[in-house]
């Protein structure tokens, strides 16, 4: 087992090109890429984990919503879907995305896992398979249900509304240890309570050896032909991803763990890598998401409390999860409806809201992911599917019964060509007898899947289930690109959980 | 002959609708230009105007300045785009004329009703694409009003006060900008971990966002 301590380095410490060697070099910081890397160092390998952005610090957040989102995001946060219009977002910090996500841990569901190994020619992939490796991740990260001293008003007439409609409800399980309720995890962990990457994991792979490069971009995964033997790229600096230093990291394998977003874009720049089965980029899939604002009589203080404390998994089976929310007020507000005085008196009403959201599954939209000409960043197509659009309306009537439930006066649904407030449950119900298009709704793509997908047959998937690529040896993806179908809930944990198992297999083929 | 000289009449018109009579910068931008901030400073009027439940406007919130620092950060290519997108508020009133006498003036020039009619035009049309235009315009700005401390303060959502405690990670890395060897924390500094206390309603602000003592 290694001994010697790891060293994480920065923008500022490059002043050369430069070139390493290690056992294995894995690609991106999130997640799934930090778990790799721990689990790798444990074991006694030389591991170098790169990642594009920074290490952020507490005097480095800003509380600014659009601020935070121009440094912590890719493309400034303002990355859009073709076909049908949808902001989504991906990370670019150590950390990556659990940098700024509400630490959300749930395990898929053994009906979706079960789904998966059936359709997709998996064999190990059920809960009882998964669940050592969420055990293991969840004991690190100290996952536990939100307590109720944080939870904050806003989450807890969710609950109320449920109980009222005899709705299933449940505390959010969160990578948190000792939350204050600040609400910040959008805009980074100022209290330090969150177990993001950059706090947790990486620390624990440095300490046992792992060799950290920020603020380096992967622009090739280097290879034989038949077997991956090292990445190359170029260090950029934090924000403006100006290009400077070259470098090369040449390693016995390969894991990427860039992002579903990410990862196609690095194989397809390397030579169209990984892709006899044609599957590299195809596929995407999100979990689209609505979100409605209730007005309550009296004041909910909504800044205060767990981002996102409460969730409900009673319609997980019919497409949809409900979740309560909580982000910067400027991000918030894109959803409501209105201008001039309206819509300023509307926001004046944020202190008596409450926001909520469903996640859908949407396994019928489906998208690509393709290259763009001199740049990293990808161009995604994607298409919400009319009968997924039934979905997240049906999502957001249920929403509208439990904010009436507990007592809101009024929800505000933000859905073109509908009233801009709906006083009642009745005049709500119009949102059900309505045909709305996808452009009717605004929707957000959270979380991304699938351009990389796993798969028993190597002619229909990228990877196996422990994501090693069928073409080439040695080279793995742990991201959330291999899911073969969306999760139905919040992918971290899994992809963690995933992460763990091909971090044993591949300690073992090494 | 003719066809030529209805060319240069066009362009005359052309370079003076697009560059001539905006009033000049007050203070040095980043990357606004000042037929931008005119536009900007218009619009933001004409969405968060005085008055209302909220007491600041959009002119209280200096939203260009707000907008131009956010634009800094934004990468080349989303820079662009916004020019494109002011541009467009600003001489799409040629097509989409606001109520009123000399409609199709530039936005920048309407009076102010005539503002706050040609959003709602953009807001409520038909047209997916001019909403998603004006959806976006109406995020950028509201951006920046909820960047504005008295805003978030008079709706009770201002950040609150923490003090970050030190941790094995701010021993690993430093300051953005700063290198490795800069590091100032030692494992003495860490901050021993102690009872979280939850932040309630009421909890003192963060220093930025607190009123201003006199």
């Amino acid at each position: 087992m290694s001994s010697n301590s790891g060293c994480v380095r920065v923008y500022a410490d490059y002043d050369r090109d430069f070139s390493e060697d290690v056992d294995v070099v894995v690609v991106g910081s999130g997640p799934a890429g930090a778990v790799t890397a721990k689990e790798l160092t444990d074991a006694g390998l030389r591991v170098a984990l790169i990642e594009e952005g920074p290490p952020f610090t507490p005097p480095d957040f800003e509380i600014d919503g659009a601020i935070s989102m121009a440094r912590t995001m890719r493309e400034g946060g303002l990355r859009m879907t073709r076909g049908t219009v949808m902001p989504t977002m991906q990370g670019i910090a150590l950390g990556g995305g659990s940098l700024v996500n509400s630490a959300i841990c749930n395990k898929a569901p053994d009906f979706v896992l079960d789904d998966w190994c059936a359709k997709f020619g998996l064999e190990h992939t059920t809960l009882a398979d998964l669940d050592p490796h969420y055990d293991a991740v969840g004991e690190f990260l100290g996952i536990a249900p939100t307590p109720e001293s944080v939870q904050g008003r806003r989450n807890l007439l969710f609950k109320q509304g449920c109980d009222a409609l005899g709705f299933s409800s449940e505390p959010v399980s969160r990578n948190v240890k000792g939350c204050r309720g600040s609400g910040e995890c959008f805009t980074g962990c100022r209290t330090r309570a969150k177990q993001s990457m950059d706090v947790s994991y990486v620390p624990a792979a440095i300490r046992r050896g792992a060799l950290v490069l920020t603020s380096a971009r992967v622009e090739s995964v280097l290879n034989d032909g038949s077997k991956a033997t090292g990445v190359a790229g170029r260090v950029v600096a934090p924000f403006t991803g100006k290009a400077s230093h070259s470098f090369r990291v040449n390693a016995r394998a390969v894991v990427l763990a860039a992002g579903c977003m990410a990862t196609p874009v690095l194989l397809e720049k390397s030579g169209k890598l990984a892709n006899r089965s044609a599957q590299v980029g195809e596929n995407l899939q999100f979990h689209p998401g609505v979100a409605i604002m209730g007005v309550f009589p009296e004041d909910v203080h909504p800044a205060f409390g767990a981002t996102q404390g409460y969730q409900s998994k009673q319609f997980l089976r019919d497409g949809y999860k409900l979740e309560t929310l909580w982000a910067p007020p400027s991000v918030l507000a894109v959803r409501l409806p209105g201008s001039g005085m309206a819509f300023k008196n509307r926001l004046a009403d944020f202190a008596r809201s409450a926001i909520w959201d469903a996640i859908a599954t949407c396994n019928r939209s489906l998208g690509r992911v393709r290259t763009r000409s001199g740049s990293m960043n990808p161009s995604l197509l994607w298409r919400l599917h009319p009968e997924d659009v039934g979905i997240l309306t049906k999502a957001l009537w249920t929403l509208s019964e439990i904010f009436f439930a507990a007592g809101a006066k009024s929800v505000v649904s933000g859905v073109n060509g509908m009233p801009d407030e709906f006083f009642s449950l009745d005049e709500a119900r119009m949102l059900t007898e309505r045909p709305l298009r996808d452009r009717d709704l605004v929707i957000g793509g959270n979380h991304a899947f699938c351009t990389t997908r796993m798969h028993g047959d190597p002619a229909r998937g990228v990877v196996d289930e422990y994501g090693r690529c069928h073409d080439i040896r040695n080279l793995y993806i742990v991201d959330t690109g291999i899911f073969p179908q969306c999760p139905s809930v919040n992918p971290m944990w899994t992809a963690m959980a995933l992460a763990h198992r091909s971090a044993e297999h591949l300690c073992a083929e090494l | 002959m003719l066809p030529w000289l209805i060319v240069l009449a066009l362009a005359v018109w052309l370079a003076i609708r697009i560059g001539v009579g905006y009033p000049p910068l007050t203070h040095g931008y980043r990357v606004l230009r000042r037929n931008e901030v005119a536009l900007l400073a218009s619009v933001s009027e004409a969405m968060f105007p005085p008055g209302g439940h909220i007491p600041s406007s959009g002119l209280d919130a200096k939203l260009p300045d707000y907008i131009d620092r956010w634009m800094s950060l934004s990468s080349k290519q989303t820079r662009v785009l916004m020019h494109l997108l002011y541009f467009l508020i600003e001489h799409a009133t040629v097509i989409f004329p606001a109520p009123g006498r000399a409609g199709r003036r530039r936005f920048s020039a309407l009076d102010f009703d005539q503002r706050v009619a040609a959003l709602q035009g953009w807001g409520e049309s038909g047209l997916y694409l001019r909403r998603l235009v004006f959806v976006s315009l109406r995020s950028i700005l509201t951006m920046g009003y909820f960047a504005h401390p008295p805003v978030l303060r008079q709706l009770g959502v201002a950040p609150f006060a923490i003090e970050s405690p030190i941790c094995e990670a701010d021993l690993l890395y430093p300051r953005i900008g700063a290198r490795s060897a800069d590091i100032a924390y030692t494992t003495d500094d860490l901050t021993t971990a102690r009872e979280a206390s939850p932040l309630l309603p009421g909890s003192p602000l963060h220093p930025d966002f607190a009123e201003e003592q006199s």
